[in-house]
C-alpha cells in the first residue's frame, strides 16, 4: 500500500476537471431545465388561474344576464297577460253592449214587425168581418151592412140627441163620412132623421178611403159612429192573449163554440 | 494480487507511466459526462422529460435536497463540488462488478486526491463565504489554546476520508478475489452484491461529509453569549 503522487496530482486534476464538465453538461443543464418548467408551469398556472377567474367572471356575467332575462320574460308575460286580460274585458264588454244593443234592436224590430203583423191582421180582420157580416146579414136578412149601420147610427142619434145639439154649439153641421159613397136612399133616411132629432143642421156625406169601414157621424166635437174597429180591436186582444199564452209555454188552447 | 491499481501500467510514455487507476478513472469520466451530454444535449422547457432525464433529474434533486438539508442554504457551488464526488465514487464503486475493471476508488491515490480535494475545498469555501480572517478565527475558537487541536482536526478529516474509503472499496475488493479461489462463484456473486451496497454507502458518506465540513466551514458563528451577573 503506497501513494503514488503523481497519480495523487492527475487524479485531483481529474476531479477538477470532472466538477466542470459536470457542472457544464448535467447539472446547469438539469437544474435550469427544471427552473423553465418550474417557470413554465408556473406561467401556465397563472395562465389557468386567469383563465378561471375570467371563467368565473363570464359564469357570473352569464347568471346575471340569466336573471336579468328571466326577469324581463316574467315582466313581459305579466305586462302581455295583464293587456290580454284587459283585451278580453273590453272585448267581453264590447260584445255585451252590442249583444245588449243588437238585443234592444231586435225587440224593437220584433216589435215593429207585430206592429206590421198586427195592423195587417187588423186589415185584414176588418175586411173579412165586413165581408162576412155583409153576408150574413144578405143571407139572414135580406139587408145591406151599409143599412144596418145607418140603422145603428140612428139608434144612438135618438137616444143623443140633446147631447149632440149641446156639443154642437152654434156649428149646425153634421157630416156623415164612409169609405164608400152610401146609396142615395139611405142618405135619404139620413136626412129625413137628422131633421127630426136635430132641426136646423145641415147635414152632408163625405168618403174616406182610409178609414174603417163603417159610418162616423160628426156633430161639432162630438160623433157617433158604427166601426168594425172596435171588432178588429176585440180579434187583435184575443190573439195577442192566445200568442202571450203560448209564449209563456202555458199551452193554452181556446175552446171551441 | 494487486492492492492497488496504480501498479498496473498501461502505457508508458517516458517516464511517466499512465497506470489503470487513471484510465479508469477517464473511463468514469467518460461515462459520466457522455451520459451527461446525451441525455441534456436537447433539453426543451416545454418537452416532457424523457425517462433518462427523468432519472437524472431525480439524482440531481435528490443530492441537492440532501446538501440542502445539511447547509440549509441553495448554494449551488456546494453541490457542484459534492455531487460530482458522489456521482464519480458511486459509479467507480458500481463497477466493481465488471470483471476486470478495478475501481479508481480501490486506489489510495485517488481516495487521498480527493480528500486533499476536499481539504483544500473547505478553506475555500470557508474563505469565500465569511472571508479570510473569519476563517482563521475558527481555528482558535473557543480558545486559542485549541489552536493546535484543531488543525489537527482538520487534517485528521482528510485523513480519514481517504483512508475510510480506500479501506472499505479495496477490502472488498480484495475479499471477492480470495473468496474467487475458495468458492468460485457463490461467494463471490455474493459479496459483489454486498460490494455495490458497500460502495453506494460510501460514496454517500464521502459525499456526506465533505459537505458538512464545507458547511461547518462557511455556516456563521454563534452569537456572543450574555456576560454572567458577578456574584
Amino acid at each position: 500500500m503506497s501513494i503514488d503522487w503523481i497519480t495523487v496530482i492527475a487524479q485531483i486534476a481529474n476531479f477538477l476537471v470532472l466538477v466542470w464538465l459536470l457542472k457544464r453538461f448535467l447539472y446547469k443543464p438539469i437544474l435550469n431545465g427544471i427552473d423553465a418548467r418550474e417557470t413554465e408551469i408556473a406561467r401556465r398556472m397563472g395562465e389557468a388561474g386567469a383563465a378561471r377567474e375570467e371563467a368565473e367572471a363570464a359564469e357570473k356575467s352569464f347568471h346575471a344576464r340569466m336573471a336579468q332575462l328571466q326577469a324581463d320574460r316574467d315582466a313581459a308575460v305579466a305586462k302581455a297577460l295583464k293587456a290580454t286580460e284587459e283585451e278580453r274585458a273590453a272585448l267581453l264588454a264590447e260584445t255585451h253592449t252590442r249583444l245588449a244593443r243588437e238585443q234592444r234592436e231586435l225587440h224593437v224590430h220584433m216589435e215593429q214587425e207585430r206592429q206590421k203583423f198586427l195592423a195587417r191582421l187588423q186589415q185584414a180582420g176588418a175586411q173579412t168581418l165586413v165581408a162576412l157580416t155583409r153576408k150574413a146579414l144578405r143571407e139572414l136578412a135580406d139587408e145591406t151592412l151599409e143599412a144596418a149601420m145607418v140603422r145603428q147610427v140612428l139608434g144612438q142619434l135618438a137616444a143623443r140627441a140633446d147631447e149632440l145639439a149641446q156639443a154642437a154649439g152654434s156649428d149646425t153641421t153634421a157630416l156623415v163620412t164612409t169609405r164608400a159613397p152610401l146609396p142615395e136612399d139611405l142618405q135619404a133616411q139620413l136626412h129625413r132623421e137628422t131633421d127630426r132629432h136635430l132641426p136646423g143642421f145641415d147635414l152632408r156625406f163625405a168618403t174616406n178611403a182610409v178609414q174603417s169601414p163603417g159610418l162616423i157621424l160628426q156633430v161639432g166635437g162630438a160623433q157617433l159612429s158604427w166601426t168594425v174597429d172596435s171588432y178588429t180591436d176585440e180579434l187583435t186582444t184575443l190573439l195577442d192573449e192566445r200568442l202571450a199564452a203560448e209564449a209563456s209555454g202555458r199551452g193554452d188552447t181556446p175552446h171551441a163554440g | 494480487m494487486q492492492l492497488t491499481p496504480d501498479q498496473d501500467i498501461i502505457l508508458r510514455l517516458g517516464e511517466f507511466g499512465l497506470n489503470a487507476t487513471i484510465v479508469n478513472t477517464w473511463i468514469v469520466m467518460a461515462l459520466l459526462v457522455g451520459g451527461s451530454v446525451l441525455v441534456t444535449r436537447n433539453l426543451c422547457p416545454d418537452v416532457p422529460p424523457n425517462r433518462w432525464r427523468t432519472l437524472l433529474e431525480t439524482i440531481v434533486q435528490m443530492i441537492q435536497s440532501q446538501i440542502g438539508e445539511i447547509t440549509q442554504t441553495s448554494a449551488r457551488h456546494v453541490m457542484y463540488f459534492a455531487g460530482t464526488l458522489f456521482l464519480f465514487i458511486a459509479l467507480s464503486n458500481l463497477l466493481l462488478v465488471v470483471p476486470g475493471f478495478a475501481p479508481p476508488t480501490s486506489s489510495l491515490s485517488t481516495t487521498v486526491a480527493l480528500a486533499i480535494s476536499v481539504l483544500c475545498a473547505v478553506p475555500l469555501f470557508g474563505i469565500a463565504s465569511g472571508g479570510l480572517g473569519r476563517y482563521l478565527r475558527h481555528f482558535i475558537e473557543p480558545s486559542a489554546v485549541m489552536l493546535p487541536f484543531n488543525i489537527i482536526s482538520e487534517f485528521s478529516r482528510g485523513i480519514s476520508l481517504a483512508i475510510r474509503l480506500y479501506g472499505n472499496i479495496m477490502s472488498g475488493a480484495v475479499i471477492a478475489a480470495i473468496l474467487l479461489g475458495v468458492a468460485p462463484f457463490f461467494f463471490p456473486v455474493v459479496m459483489d452484491m454486498l460490494g455495490l451496497l458497500t460502495g453506494l454507502i460510501q460514496a454517500y458518506i464521502f459525499a456526506i461529509l465533505a459537505t458538512v465540513y464545507i458547511s461547518s466551514a462557511t455556516a456563521d458563528p454563534p452569537p456572543p453569549s450574555p456576560p454572567e451577573d458577578a456574584p
